[in-house]
């Protein structure tokens, strides 16, 4: 029955959609085994043809296939930016790592940031584990939603919540040398708090640090590195001065912040508990003196 | 007793003093409530109630208003105080005296059964003065504060260097903290006060009126009621 359907969503697909001939075998037909298998290789139809690739052939990332299965289903030959991708990545990328670099084709420019940044470089050059690749940021090519949507991992409002998979980690930031607080940090800032709020103006992380050419802050490069702040607040915050943008490091509090919010808290727990004392008591003594003096005048 | 020369009621806040409150209150809870959003930004129902107020942006613009507002009723009040003064009605009954401590233990002991009656109170007792100056801790600590965080990038000039590493975060702690606490007390102590005690629910209507009876003023404020009207009686 399963199969049966699938067959018909085949066909059906397969007259609506592909265009007079192609070499290349469409994603209908690719669909048709995997839209119904478990596991990793499994891809959802629906979900697919929502993304904004939705419309490609499957063979236009997957262009070498392995297996007897898919004798005879291939597309173009990688090119040299695909390959060099695709080694880097061969460690990270069980599946089909020219897959995971084929987007490299299309996003040239995305591409050449990537490489130069400290992400990039972490991945290509250091060939670290670690490193994000596309996909890391943006999730599975599959289902990739316009950046505008709500959907999509890099969403201004969901930005921080995919930088913080790796950026929560305390390893990570042992290990990179980054604040062990920083998404902490930020999150109960103004601005974590207002963009939680959905006000857009509110910076996310890349509106500082810069996204597929994001540099670390040691990195004189990076707009977040010393007196480069000025020119990086400055966008919001007209008339930045060096003592102004001091202001964010997201490291931990200072001690002197730290011990005034104890202070703080006592003072206010201690209000707290003699009001509601007061109060108590003077119900209490309410209450007494009016049952005491039933009968007597009231008030 | 001379009833005839004892009127029924007396002001205790003239018309500008009741319009401060009134300001005072609108800002105050525009302020807590938009306030409340942002401080419990990570709680569920603040997205809501935020774009209750017209989104971040717009609960921003208000807070910063009513923030204003309310610094401008508090130096306007400074001013008042300034004119009763120079009219020569300027009693000091609002300022904390030892006599307040005393009362305030003598108030405990009535709480406890020790003592038979309430303190002999004045014009205002420890409470309502306590109520005043919580104002005042307030302005000085949340207005200036809040002022800071509305101007971050003029204010920075002031601050010395030494101070840059920690002076925004005990500034937003200062700000949040004691915004809550001006909150819990206006919430417990000042609605109770005058508000579900059984003698005023639902309100006190003074802060409408500014007059209090004289029956009451000799039950509560008995040392003003002597003051005014010359009778001395015993505690």
């Amino acid at each position: 029955m399963r199969n049966w359907l699938n067959t018909a969503a085949l066909l059906l697909f397969t007259l609506v959609l592909v265009p007079a001939a192609s070499a290349a075998p469409d994603a209908a037909a690719c669909l048709g085994c995997h839209g119904s298998m478990e596991g990793a290789v499994n891809v959802n139809q629906e979900k697919f043809s929502k993304s904004v690739h939705g419309s490609f052939d499957c063979v236009t990332c997957h262009m070498t296939l392995k297996g007897a299965q898919h004798q005879g289903l291939s597309g173009a030959k990688p090119d040299k930016a695909i390959q060099e991708l695709a080694t880097a990545i061969s460690s990270k990328s069980k599946i089909d790592p020219v897959a995971q670099a084929a987007c490299a084709t299309c996003h040239p420019d995305v591409y050449e940031a990537y490489k130069a940044s400290v992400h990039g470089q972490n991945v290509m050059v250091k060939k670290s584990s670690d490193g994000p690749v596309c996909t890391s940021c943006h999730g599975s090519p599959h289902y990739i939603q316009p950046k505008a949507s709500k959907e999509s991992a890099v969403n201004h409002f969901n930005v921080v919540q995919t930088c913080g998979v790796c950026h929560e980690e305390k390893i990570m930031s042992e290990k990179y040398g980054f604040s062990p607080q920083v998404m902490e940090r930020y999150k109960e800032s103004f601005h974590g708090r207002k963009l939680r709020l959905g006000q857009s103006g509110a910076p996310a992380c890349p509106d500082c640090h810069g996204a597929h050419d994001i540099k670390s802050p040691k990195d004189p490069a990076s707009p977040v590195a010393g007196l480069n702040k000025i020119a990086t607040c400055g966008k919001c915050h007209s008339g930045a001065t060096p003592k102004f943008v001091a202001a964010i490091t997201h490291q931990a509090p200072d001690p002197v912040a730290h011990f005034t919010e104890i202070a703080l808290i006592i003072l206010t727990v201690s209000v707290f508990l003699f009001i509601c004392l007061h109060v108590l008591l003077d119900i209490y003594a309410d209450i007494r003196d009016r049952l005491l003096r039933k009968g007597g005048k009231h008030e | 007793m001379s009833n005839n020369t004892i009127p029924a009621e007396i002001e205790r806040f003239d018309l500008s003093a009741r319009i401060q409150h009134v300001i005072m209150f609108t800002t105050f809870l525009l302020l807590a409530f938009t306030g409340w959003g942002l401080k419990y930004a990570y709680q569920d129902p603040a997205s809501a109630w935020i774009r209750f107020w017209g989104g971040a942006k717009s609960a921003g613009i208000i807070h910063r208003v009513a923030g204003i507002t309310m610094l401008l009723d508090f130096i306007y009040h400074q001013f008042y105080l300034i004119n009763q003064a120079r009219k020569g009605g300027m009693r000091l009954s609002l300022v904390p005296m030892p006599k307040d401590v005393v009362d305030a233990f003598h108030n405990f002991m009535y709480f406890f059964g020790f003592r038979k009656e309430k303190p002999y109170f004045g014009k205002f007792n420890y409470m309502q003065k306590f109520d005043y100056w919580a104002v005042y801790w307030g302005m000085f600590i949340i207005g200036a504060s809040g002022f800071f965080l509305a101007f971050p990038v003029t204010v920075s000039s002031l601050f010395p260097v030494s101070t840059l590493q920690w002076i925004w975060d005990v500034i937003f702690i200062m700000h949040s903290d004691e915004a809550l606490l001006a909150i819990v007390f206006i919430l417990i102590f000042h609605f109770y006060n005058e508000h579900l005690r059984s003698e005023v629910f639902p309100m006190n209507w003074m802060w409408l009126t500014g007059k209090m009876t004289t029956e009451e003023l000799k039950r509560h404020h008995p040392a003003e009621y002597d003051y005014l009207f010359g009778e001395k009686k015993n505690k």
